[in-house]
Parts: structure tokens; C-alpha cells; sequence
């Protein structure tokens, strides 16, 4: 058909009106998109499944609701549990559940899905986590009983962690052992739309969700129609993705390269306080440090302030004792705390028998005080290892250093002949002092190799003698002071979370409520206008 | 050809059973287990021994080696220890990035390398032969890890033309194929070139000139033809590489891939997972070099009557 030229431009003004006006429409619906990157220790998960899982994600997190959250002072609110009781003796728990909470798939949320759950775990390596409860008992559709079969008073600090997300019965019972490959539902503010093993994740609101916990300020709908969680293990390649606009949130920033997001003018640097520490643990069945006091001086030479100031530029704190600063069994007597001292160090070094050498180097009976300091190969602990040795020698400490892979440090330690050794851990509760103190675990993970009777009392009664989560704290407290009165260990650093967002496009609650950066955060993120 | 063809298929067998005994040994021998990766503190004292004995490895290694060889000749290569998914569902997830990134990445250090060759063997000893073999060289000898940062801030960064990580879509491959396929470049440029230089010295060539061919057919349809093969056996090794050797573009790049997976499993000592992608690269690697022995044969008359005789 031949239009002339003239009559071609009316229809092709009036198409591109309407074009333009269809986009226009468009843009004002389009869906607010956001893109994270996920911490490295959350990197490799290779399924949603959080009964089964090894590792559980920020995407578990928005996936799933969890009976309980826990707050950055490692305190517990209700979320799918309104309220809860226990009996004195700790034998039993009732849980009264939230009415009106539904799973992506319209399955509803009642005492029979937690039924269901709890045995679910039986069989699995997260079966410790549930192995305290002996039987389920439903009383109405809200409210569910559980019968101990010994009192556990770290019940709520379990069903608060991301392996205890609830997950749709049906839907779960349907996919079997292929549940959270392709399909996870859960009654979360996020629904999942694809996942790429290794890559990333891809999360879309759920519209229905109103039942938000307290930790979050919005208790409706999250404001991100769609959030894409990224894994990207180099640090450099998450810097440039942000100052690309290709991300915009980098949940760990390692202190290193947080100088670099400094000179971007859209980033906002946030900080958590921490959530583990270093520390080097002290072989207490090889020679020198069978003696306490040689354990003592080697533990007061360590100079936390210049670790901190000079290696991680200021950020974090100097560590005193083995856990982080918000939990309470922290708060020991400040006369227990480890602190720099060199002077004390070397009086005690002299008392022991250990007399200065001309080359710097103690001396007794004619043997030199020559260590092992065993540490793994990533760049952060060789650095810090490196001060470490510094440091023990301006004592008079002659400290050679080994370096092995994560793995093979096991194995090493297993062997019991390590000396000295630099390590971290990442835990919020004081039960990792059972964990790397315990006479059971010896070698690995109890690398001081140390075994004391009243230690071993005052251990057992804190893990499992304690009826109320008040015992538990006094009984970790009186543990965790008679461990620090025994120098196994010398505290080095706590490091802060540090993360990093695009302040020209998210706008992010003042406090981050959470021991870590949690699904309540979330929910209250929204996209700048 | 089809009765060497299948002579070398038969020999691949005996070569299998010898790898996969190295690769057991070698994970096994290692000191590290994947136990201790997976216990999160709380895990109560005996749960060490319920792992060990669920997943068999207090048997003796013959025994676990024969179960392991039992369920591979059945198809089953088993189930991941710290990963918790079957090895090949997570060997299969990973291989079509590798292949991609590899497969990308060997076509163009084949066309670069070979191109790159060709005009410097054409322009011997002039500028233009210093300038490729130097850009080659370097980019052989640069490590790919930091190649990989520079080509990010240049071109994703700076200029904006390509994302900067990730595999969402083709464009994301574009740095990382150019980032590896840069490195094998060099040494194909290298022998292209100088297999086309010694046969431009050969008898025949010196007919063709006499015959009046024009300089270029005879560079590249006659002594290209003879200085392919070379190229091709050196490509063949290189085929083995395409499934698991890059794992520092992949860290860089952000992509998931079998190198990654590998290196992930070796630190966790995973040791399904750890047998079954070695098993793999050790196939693809056998495969690669049949390939190329194949081609070879093919485009050479010489080789299929030597094997004849």
C-alpha cells in the first residue's frame, strides 16, 4: 500500500504518543528491584532446605519465618510464636502460634504443621538442634505443647536460627529429597522465583504476608517487589559491581578494602557490632605451657590495641575474653579480662625460671624459648599471625610460624602437638565455650588440648544442669571465669560486621536489629523515591 | 579410521580404572576430613562417630574404594558429604557455565592464536611479528586473576560496554572468554607461527612460487593447511583445560563452574564430590586428546597409514 509521505506522519504521531504513554504507565508500575550481595560465609549453599542443609542463607531467611528472632543484644522476641511458657523444671514448653499466617501456597500455618516439623529433623545432622524434645503434642490448632526428655535452655536460641525456618508440609513432603533445589515454600516475606546454584537467587515479594515480628518496623509486605541475592567470593568484584550501580548492598565488607567504597560518593558504610573473635588458643599439655604462669605472660603479651589500630585500622574492638561483647555471659569480672601487660609478662617469664638471653631470647636450663605458632593460609590470619610474632618476641618469645589450609589445620591440631596457635570463630552464644573448651572434643576443636576436673564441673553443669536460660547465663558466666583464670587461651580481636549500601537508592532502618544482617532488616528496606 | 577409532575407545578403559584409583589415594591421603566441616557448634560429642559410620568412612579404603568403583560402573556417583546433593546433579549444574566459558574461550585463543600467527609468520622479523609474539607473550605470562580486575575496570567500569561479573546473559562472557582465551592464545600464535615459517623453507612451496601462485594462496591455502596440524594437537591437550582450569576467572568473574565446585569440595574435603569432578576432568581430558588425535588423522593421510601398517 502506497501512503503518501504526508498522510504516513499522523498514525506515526499518534503511535508514538500512545507508545510513549504506554511506557510512561509502565514506569510507574514497574517493579522496585534491588540486588545484594550475600557475605562469604553464606556462599555455596547448594539447596533451600533447612532441615537437611548445611548452610543456610539471608535467602532462607526471607524465605522462611522462624518461630522466634533474636535481637542484636542475643535477646529472643515472638515472630510465629506470640508467647510461650515453661514449667520450673523445664520439662515442658507450650507455644501459642500466630492465627492467620499462611505458606506461599495457600497451605495454612497451624499446631499441626509443627507437628509435623520437629520429627522431620530425626535422622539429619541438624537432628541436635530438636533432640532435646522428646514428643509434639497439639492442644488446639494454636497452641502446641513440647515434652522434654531433658530441660534444654537453649531451646529458643535454636528455633531462632535459620535451620529452624518452617517449611510448607506439603509442599515438602511433595518434592522429597529435591525440596529446595527448584521449590521452596515458606510463609516469608519473599517468595522464591528461581535460584542459580552458585550464582544467585531470585526472590520476589509476597503479597499477603502481614505478619511481621516486632523486629521490623513495617509488619506488612516488604517494599522490594523483586531482591536478587548474589554470591560473588572476590571482594574487588563486588566493589566494582557496586561502584557500577550493578548491586546495591554489600552485606560483608571485609576491612580491607572498606578505604576503596570510602571514596564513593553514594556508598554509606553501616556497622554491627561483632559477631565472633580471634584468639589463640595455648597447647596446655606441651611444654612450656604446662606452666600457668608461662601461659599467663604469653596471653598479656599480646598488644589487642596496636592489632587493632595498626592491622584493621580502627574498626572492631580489642577482645578480653572468649565471647563477643553483647552477650551477657561476657560481662565477667574485670579483673579476669586479658589485657596488655608486657611488664607483668616478662616479671612472670622470670619467675618461671625462664631468664633473658643475650639474643632476646629467654633461656632455661639451657633450652631456648622456642614455640610453634601454627596459623591458617588465609592472608588475614598470616598478617595478624605476623604482629602476633612480633609481639611474643618483644617478651622474649622466639614464635615459628606454620601455615596450613583450613582442612588440613585439623588434622594437624588433632595430632595434639601444636604449641601455640592463631584462630577465629564466628558465634553468637556462649555455648562456644563448651564447644572449643570441652575435654571431650580434645585436639580439634579443643586446640588448648585442656582437660581440668573443675573446668569439666562447671562445663556440664552450665550446658546441661541449668533449668532456666537465667541459670544457663550464671553457669556460663562462673565457667566462662574459671577459663579465664586458666589462660588456655589469650583473646585477640573482635571485629565488627561492616556493610556497605547505595544511599541514592536505598533507604535502611537507623539500627540494624538483629546479631546479624537478618530477614527482620529487610523487611524494612526500602527504594528511594 | 572407525576400527582406530575404537581401538583407542577400548584403550581409554585400563587408562579410567588407573585414574580413578590415583584420584581415590590421592583425596584420601590428604590429611583433613570433611566430618570436622560439617559439625556446627551444639552438635553433641558423638555426633563425630554417627557421621563417620553413616557415610562409611571407617571402613578400609580398598573397601570404600571398591563400593566407590561399584556404584560409578552402576551410574552412581554418589551423594556430596558436606553438600548434602548428589554429585552429579551438582557436577551437571556447573558444567554448562564451564563449557561455555571453555568452550568460548579455546575457539578464540584458536582463531586469535592462529591469525596472530599467520600474519607474523607472513611479516616475519618485521614490527608487526615483534608486536604480536610480545602482546601474546604477555598475555600468557600476566596472571589471569589480575588480567581478569584490569579488563573489569577497563570495560565495565570505565567504558561501561559489558556487565561487570556474574552469568546472567552472553554479554557477561565476553570478558571472562577473552580473559582466559588470551592466555592460550600465546602458545598457539607461537607455533603457528613457526611451523609456517620451516614449511614455507620445504621443496613443494618453492614449486608453488614457480608455478606463479600469488604470495598470499600459497600462505594460506597451502602451508596453513600443513601448519594446522601442530596447532591442532597442542588445542587438543588444551580441551581437557576447558572443563575445570578456570577457577580464578571464575572467582574474579563471580560465575559458577566445575573449577570452582572442585576448589570448594577440595576445601571441604568432600571427598564424593572431590572423586566424581576429578573422575570428570580426567574423561574430558581423555576425551580432548582423542579428539585431537582423531582430527589429526583426518586432516593427515600419514598418520592413518602409520596406524594402518
Amino acid at each position: 500500500m502506497n501512503l503518501g509521505k504526508g498522510k504516513l506522519y499522523g498514525p506515526l504521531f499518534a503511535l508514538s504518543f500512545i507508545c510513549a504513554g504506554g511506557l510512561l504507565s509502565t514506569a510507574a508500575l514497574a517493579d522496585t528491584e534491588a540486588t545484594f550481595v550475600l557475605p562469604s560465609s553464606q556462599a555455596g549453599a547448594t539447596s533451600l532446605d533447612p532441615i537437611r542443609s548445611s548452610l543456610v542463607t539471608l535467602a532462607d531467611g526471607l524465605i522462611y519465618d522462624r518461630l522466634v528472632d533474636q535481637d542484636a543484644n542475643q535477646t529472643f522476641h515472638p515472630h510465629l510464636a506470640t508467647r510461650w511458657e515453661t514449667t520450673a523444671d523445664g520439662m515442658s514448653w507450650t507455644f501459642h502460634l500466630r492465627e492467620g499466617v499462611t505458606f506461599h501456597d495457600g497451605e495454612p500455618f497451624n499446631a499441626q504443621t509443627i507437628a509435623w516439623w520437629i520429627p522431620k529433623f530425626a535422622g539429619t545432622e541438624n537432628a541436635f538442634l530438636v533432640s532435646a524434645i522428646d514428643k509434639v503434642e497439639v492442644v488446639d490448632d494454636h497452641t502446641v505443647h513440647f515434652v522434654m526428655k531433658h530441660p534444654d535452655t537453649n531451646l529458643l536460641y535454636n528455633l531462632s536460627s535459620g535451620f529452624m525456618g518452617v517449611p510448607s508440609p506439603k509442599a515438602y513432603d511433595a518434592e522429597g529429597t529435591d525440596y529446595g533445589v527448584k521449590v521452596a515454600v515458606g510463609t516469608g516475606p519473599y517468595k522464591l522465583e528461581s535460584i542459580a546454584i552458585g550464582s544467585e537467587a531470585v526472590l520476589v515479594r509476597n503479597p499477603d504476608y502481614t505478619w511481621g515480628g516486632p523486629l521490623s518496623a513495617n509488619k506488612g509486605p516488604a517494599k522490594i517487589d523483586k531482591l536478587t541475592l548474589r554470591e560473588i567470593a572476590d571482594s574487588s568484584t563486588a566493589f566494582l559491581e557496586f561502584k557500577t550501580g550493578g548491586v546495591d548492598l554489600v552485606i560483608d565488607v571485609p576491612s580491607d578494602i572498606l578505604a576503596q567504597y570510602k571514596t564513593l560518593d553514594n556508598a554509606t558504610i553501616k556497622s554491627q557490632s561483632g559477631f565472633g573473635i580471634y584468639y589463640m588458643p595455648i597447647n596446655t599439655t606441651v611444654e612450656p605451657f604446662t606452666d600457668l604462669k608461662v601461659r599467663k605472660a604469653t596471653a598479656l603479651a599480646i598488644n589487642q590495641k596496636e592489632i587493632v589500630d595498626r592491622l584493621f585500622g580502627g574498626k572492631g574492638r580489642a577482645a578480653h575474653n572468649f565471647l563477643i561483647a553483647s552477650l551477657p555471659e561476657s560481662k565477667v569480672d574485670p579483673t579476669l579480662n586479658i589485657s596488655y601487660d608486657p611488664a607483668q609478662a616478662k616479671a612472670l617469664l622470670d619467675e618461671a625460671g625462664w631468664k633473658m638471653g643475650s639474643d632476646g631470647i629467654r633461656v632455661k636450663n639451657g633450652k631456648a624459648l622456642s614455640v610453634t605458632l601454627v596459623t591458617q593460609s588465609d592472608t588475614e590470619f598470616k598478617r595478624l599471625t605476623e604482629v602476633i610474632q612480633a609481639q611474643l618476641k618483644a617478651v622474649g618469645i622466639n614464635a615459628k610460624i606454620s601455615v596450613f589450609d583450613s582442612s588440613s589445620i585439623r588434622a594437624e591440631y588433632k595430632k595434639g602437638t601444636q604449641q601455640l596457635a592463631v584462630r577465629s570463630y564466628g558465634w553468637n552464644n556462649a555455648d562456644i565455650l563448651d564447644w572449643f573448651f570441652s575435654a571431650e572434643r580434645l585436639g580439634y576443636p579443643n586446640v588448648s588440648m585442656w582437660k581440668d576436673a573443675k573446668a569439666e564441673a562447671l562445663r556440664t553443669k552450665a550446658l546441661t544442669g541449668s533449668k532456666t536460660q537465667e541459670e544457663r547465663a550464671a553457669n556460663f558466666l562462673a565457667y566462662h571465669e574459671y577459663v579465664l583464670s586458666q589462660y588456655p587461651f589469650a583473646p585477640i580481636y573482635e571485629p565488627e560486621q561492616s556493610m556497605v549500601f547505595d544511599k541514592e537508592r536505598l533507604v535502611l532502618p537507623a539500627k540494624i536489629d538483629g546479631p546479624q544482617f537478618t530477614a527482620q532488616t529487610v523487611l524494612d528496606i526500602s527504594i528511594k523515591e | 579410521m572407525t576400527s582406530y577409532f575404537i581401538r583407542r575407545l577400548l584403550a581409554m578403559i585400563p587408562v579410567f580404572f588407573v585414574v580413578s584409583g590415583v584420584v581415590f589415594l590421592i583425596v584420601h591421603m590428604v590429611p583433613g576430613d570433611p566430618v570436622d566441616n560439617m559439625m556446627s557448634v551444639g552438635a553433641s560429642a558423638n555426633q563425630r562417630a554417627e557421621i563417620i559410620a553413616r557415610y562409611g568412612l571407617d571402613r578400609s579404603l580398598i573397601e570404600q574404594y571398591l563400593t566407590w568403583l561399584n556404584n560409578i560402573v552402576h551410574g552412581d556417583l554418589g551423594t556430596a558429604i558436606v553438600m548434602r546433593r548428589p554429585v552429579a546433579d551438582l557436577i551437571m549444574s556447573n558444567l554448562g557455565h564451564s563449557l561455555a566459558l571453555g568452550g568460548w574461550a579455546l575457539m578464540f585463543s584458536a582463531v586469535a592464536g592462529l591469525l596472530a600467527g599467520t600474519i607474523a609468520a607472513s611479516f616475519q622479523d618485521r614490527w608487526i611479528d615483534h608486536g604480536l609474539m610480545g602482546v601474546s607473550l604477555l598475555g600468557s605470562t600476566v596472571p589471569t586473576f589480575w588480567l581478569g580486575l584490569l579488563m573489569i575496570m577497563l570495560f565495565a567500569v570505565e567504558l561501561g560496554w559489558v556487565p561487570v561479573s556474574g552469568a546472567r546473559s552472553w554479554t557477561s562472557l565476553i570478558l571472562p572468554v577473552i580473559t582466559v582465551g588470551l592466555g592460550g592464545m600465546a602458545l598457539v600464535a607461537r607455533v603457528t607461527r613457526i611451523s609456517m615459517v620451516e614449511i614455507a623453507r620445504e621443496d613443494f612451496v618453492m614449486l608453488l612460487h614457480a608455478k606463479g601462485l600469488s604470495r598470499w594462496t600459497i600462505q594460506l591455502r597451502h602451508i596453513l593447511r600443513h601448519a594446522l596440524i601442530p596447532v591442532v594437537t597442542i588445542l587438543s591437550l588444551r580441551i581437557g583445560l576447558i572443563v575445570g582450569g578456570s577457577v580464578t576467572v571464575e572467582y574474579v568473574f563471580a560465575r559458577p563452574g566445575l573449577g570452582s565446585l572442585l576448589i570448594r569440595a577440595l576445601a571441604q574435603r568432600d571427598y564424593p564430590l572431590i572423586q566424581g569432578c576429578l573422575l570428570f576432568l580426567a574423561i574430558a581430558v581423555m576425551l580432548g586428546t582423542l579428539l585431537g588425535d582423531l582430527l589429526q588423522a583426518a586432516m593427515d593421510p600419514r598418520q592413518r597409514e602409520d596406524s594402518a601398517q
